[in-house]
């Protein structure tokens, strides 16, 4: 730990936001929520510092799944609704990668919902981004897991009879030490809450209201937005309240609240701590490779 | 003396039946018998039916055998459960609880009905000696000793380990059971007596295992470094052991919550550049194959072992099938092709296993062994396994001057690229499951995809030349042929010994290496070949078909196949192969 943080103190000396930069170009249309998402985590990632080789950044499927090739990190862009167990593989295989896990709602909160509470219980530190745009942008406008009660889509021509879930108050109910929501439309507000999120030592989720340009309400603009979004810090919440947390969550749908709505301020060890301590206390059982099969001679 | 023993037994759950079968295995092993045992159970949690069969040999043997040569029926019910696992032939002497009354019509009714039929009151022996019934599997294995020459010294040792500081006369009781059943056997001498001659091997020689157990190791052995896994019958026991072992070598075992997750996780940690695995039987299989999509395209090491069972669904559970080979195939969405390797045997299980991870590890493929119930979970004597000459391989790294101009899916003569990982300067690319050019930026490109999914392919061409993964045995110009994968080759195997010994023109192909097809391996075996059988566990026969897919088979080479939980007898193969000779 020591050491990395000593490779972080140098390396965030050394490292620009254009660093994390690649030189693919975006597939999304002109004035998508996502493209603040991609500068506010190079300007996160640049406060880091961790160098890009050791950034491991993996999605899913959709438009948002795209951001990795957008990066200079190791980046997976894997199948739809499996980001989450793939990335707890890459971290458990190598515990001192920073981890970042990025996706849509259909991919987090639909085909890939059942990961996410196995994700927080768990608790290894790992980074959720969720691009929240209430639609299936890359399918061409379909009914999302967060689109609300009564939108008109394609597949909703009539509108939909469903309530959407509620992504904040899920990570909250499953205990996850870190919930916060933000826009790209607060660009310092979003690249704070991102780098915040990296930071804290356990499995984070940050929930970006990234609207879609093309298939996606009027309301739900970034201009709109500016008006529109209320920062948690001034409403005199207290980031380490889970119940008041709990109460703003409700919210989400009506109010667009931005800041962190809970930080565990006692985090608990991680899984992947725990599994260093497990493998140093195994370690002396080991035995030599030509001997592993001795175990089941006869004696 | 008789050089091969076949026992099986059934009872209640509660009777401690399969108990009694690991203590004769365990006997029998130690003093240097070639055993092994299968056990069938109902699909109860607890209770229920449960069997066993136990075969010893002064010899090596590579099946659970024909028909029994002693059968143990505590109730009639339980025991006529398990007609296909227990087979009774005339000379099957047949043991029964004497409270479990006359043979229903079920035994006696059989065209081969045993002609010796004894009743044993097992439960009265038990309480007379050790004054409780629970004793009763020790008076079968004092029978079993006094009548079939089981040493009871060794049947006295298994006991003392097992009941040796348990307390309460445990041991005492259990003892003085085995003795009256010694006794008794000893008073009521079989008509046809049947004794088992000394083994071949010096005892203490051998290991005991399930092919679970070698899997295991062999990941253990091949440096397995994160394995995901989700419970299923019958594979979980490979995660149990691992999640033990894998601690102690710096890996990581993390039971996922569910199928696709276990995969999805092993993938990830494939990504992050260690050796990884998943295992499952065919309902996982079902759920993880999009994922193995993706470990193709990515082209990312992985091993994913499929114990199968009886499908389709939940099928039957408990016992073998050969039924998921199409499904190991063919599977997955896409043009694509994973190397499959099927163990034939407890033994060969630690090797494929190995060979598992060295062909991932080299060409960069996700691989599918296709194990199955009966090696998976049959206990089994193993002659200890020289690992000194096996080589462990692992994935090309790029080199510095690589990593200077780095591209991670490069199109290479031999079709297989340099791989980096996360951590590694340099070697940053965009892995994903979308199709990608040579540096891994994705394309819509026809000519690309064309060039990328021939590349794919063309790294695994050598693959068939790989003689090493076939047994062929028996004389190159026979004209009849057994040809026989997974748990059914062990059947083969020794029919393939019976018909040699009765000057049957056979030769015998056995592929470990099931998919993709060796054609040349298969069309040099067959240039001599006029008629056979292809012996596999399912109905439809699936290697036969792939085989006829890819060949031109001899006219006269049939299927042998029938639905799982229907083991093979070297017996009736025989009698198969006789009639194709006339």
């Amino acid at each position: 730990m020591l050491q990395q943080s000593t490779t972080e103190a140098a390396a965030s000396r050394a490292f620009k936001p254009t660093d994390y930069k690649s030189e693919l170009k975006p597939i999304w249309c002109p004035g998508c929520g996502d493209f603040g998402v991609l500068q506010g985590l190079y300007r996160a990632l640049a406060a880091i510092g961790r160098p890009p080789h050791e950034v491991a950044f993996i999605s899913g499927i959709g438009c948002s799944s795209r951001i990795p090739g957008y990066t200079t990190a190791y980046g997976f862009n894997s199948v739809h609704g499996r980001a989450l167990p793939i990335a707890q593989g890459v971290k458990l295989a190598n515990p001192e990668l920073l981890v970042i896990v990025a996706g849509g709602d259909g991919d987090g909160f639909s085909i890939g919902g059942g990961h996410v509470a196995h994700a927080v219980r768990r608790n290894l530190n790992l980074t959720y981004l969720v691009m929240d745009n209430q639609v299936y942008g890359l399918t061409k406008g379909q009914l999302s897991p967060t689109s609300p009660r009564g939108l008109q889509t394609i597949t909703s021509p009539l509108g939909s009879l469903e309530d959407p879930i509620n992504p904040l108050l899920y990570l909250l109910a499953y205990g996850c030490g870190f919930v916060a929501q933000t826009t790209p439309a607060d660009m310092p507000g979003m690249t704070a809450v991102i780098e915040q999120a990296i930071r804290y030592p356990g499995f984070s989720f940050v929930n970006i209201q990234s609207p879609c340009v093309t298939f996606g309400e009027d309301d739900q603009q970034l201009k709109v937005h500016k008006s529109s979004m209320k920062p948690l810090a001034s409403l005199g919440h207290d980031s380490a309240n889970l119940l008041g947390a709990l109460d703003l969550a409700r919210a989400y749908g009506t109010e667009l609240h931005t800041g962190i709505f809970y930080q565990n301020p006692t985090p608990p060890p991680t899984y992947e701590a725990l599994v260093k301590l497990r493998q140093a206390d195994q370690a002396p059982r080991a035995v030599a490779r030509e001997h592993i099969l001795d175990a089941y001679l006869q004696k | 003396m008789i050089e091969d023993l076949i026992v099986g037994m059934a009872g209640s759950g509660g009777d401690g039946v399969v108990s009694a079968g690991e203590s004769l295995l365990s006997a029998a092993s130690s003093e240097g018998y070639h055993a092994l045992m299968t056990k069938s159970f109902g699909s109860q949690i607890r209770g229920g039916e449960s069997s066993c069969r136990v075969r010893l040999c002064t010899q090596k043997v590579f099946n659970p055998g024909s028909a029994l040569d002693a059968a143990i029926a505590l109730n009639w019910d339980d025991f006529l459960r398990f007609g296909a696992e227990l087979p009774l032939s005339r000379g099957t002497v047949l043991i029964h609880e004497e409270k479990a009354g006359a043979p229903p019509a079920g035994v006696t009714g059989l065209a081969q009905a045993p002609t010796q039929i004894i009743s044993v009151p097992i439960s009265e022996l038990a309480k007379k000696a050790a004054s409780t019934e629970k004793a009763k599997t020790s008076v079968v294995l004092g029978l079993l000793s006094g009548w079939f020459g089981v040493p009871a010294h060794a049947l006295s040792r298994g006991l003392q380990k097992k009941f040796g500081g348990k307390g309460e006369g445990l041991l005492e009781a259990n003892e003085a059971a085995l003795g009256a059943g010694i006794e008794y056997a000893k008073t009521h001498p079989l008509q046809q007596p049947k004794s088992l001659a000394p083994p071949a091997a010096k005892p203490g020689s051998k290991m005991l295992c399930d092919g679970n157990d070698l899997c295991a190791a062999g990941a253990l052995f091949a440096g397995l470094k994160f394995f995901g896994g989700y419970p299923i019958t019958p594979s979980t026991e490979v995660m149990q052991t691992l999640t033990k072992e894998l601690w102690k070598y710096g890996g990581t075992v993390l039971q996922c919550e569910d199928e696709i997750a276990s995969i999805g996780a092993a993938v990830g940690a494939s990504f992050a550049g260690v050796k990884a695995m998943t295992s499952t039987s065919g309902p996982g299989m079902s759920l993880k194959t999009e994922i193995m999509g993706l470990a193709s395209i990515a082209e990312l090491p992985l091993v994913i072992l499929n114990v199968q069972r009886g499908g389709p669904s939940t099928g039957v559970p408990t016992k073998p099938e050969q039924g998921d080979l199409f499904q190991a195939a063919f599977s997955a969405h896409g043009d694509v092709l994973r190397p499959i390797l099927a163990p034939t045997c407890v033994a060969d299980t630690f090797k494929i296993t190995v060979e598992a991870f060295n062909i991932a590890e080299h060409y960069q493929t996700p691989v599918i062994i296709l194990s199955d119930q009966e090696i998976a979970q049959r206990k089994e004597t193993v002659d200890p396994i020289d690992t000194s000459k096996m080589v462990v391989e692992e994935r090309l790294r790029p080199t510095a001057a690589q990593l200077e101009q780095y591209q991670r899916f490069a199109l290479t003569d031999s079709g297989i690229s340099p791989i980096s990982h996360p951590g590694m300067l340099h070697g940053n690319y965009l892995g994903a499951g979308i199709e990608h050019n040579e540096a891994g930026d994705p394309t819509a490109s026809g000519e690309m995809h064309a060039r990328m999914n021939e590349k794919r392919f063309r790294k695994l061409e050598p693959l068939k030349s790989r003689t090493d993964l076939f047994e062929v045995a028996g004389d190159p110009k026979a004209t009849l042929a057994l040809v026989s994968w997974g748990s059914s080759a062990g059947v083969a195997r020794e029919t393939f010994e019976l018909a040699r010994a009765k000057g049957l023109p056979v030769k015998l192909l056995v592929p470990l290496l099931v998919y993709p097809v060796a054609e040349t391996v298969y069309r040099d075996f067959f240039a001599s070949v006029r008629a056979g059988l292809v012996v596999e566990l399912s109905h439809q026969g699936q290697l036969y078909r792939i085989l006829r897919m890819h060949l031109d088979l001899p006219r006269g080479l049939k299927s042998f196949a029938r639905s799982g939980a229907n083991p093979f007898r070297p017996t009736e193969l025989l009698e198969q192969l006789a009639a194709l000779h006339q």
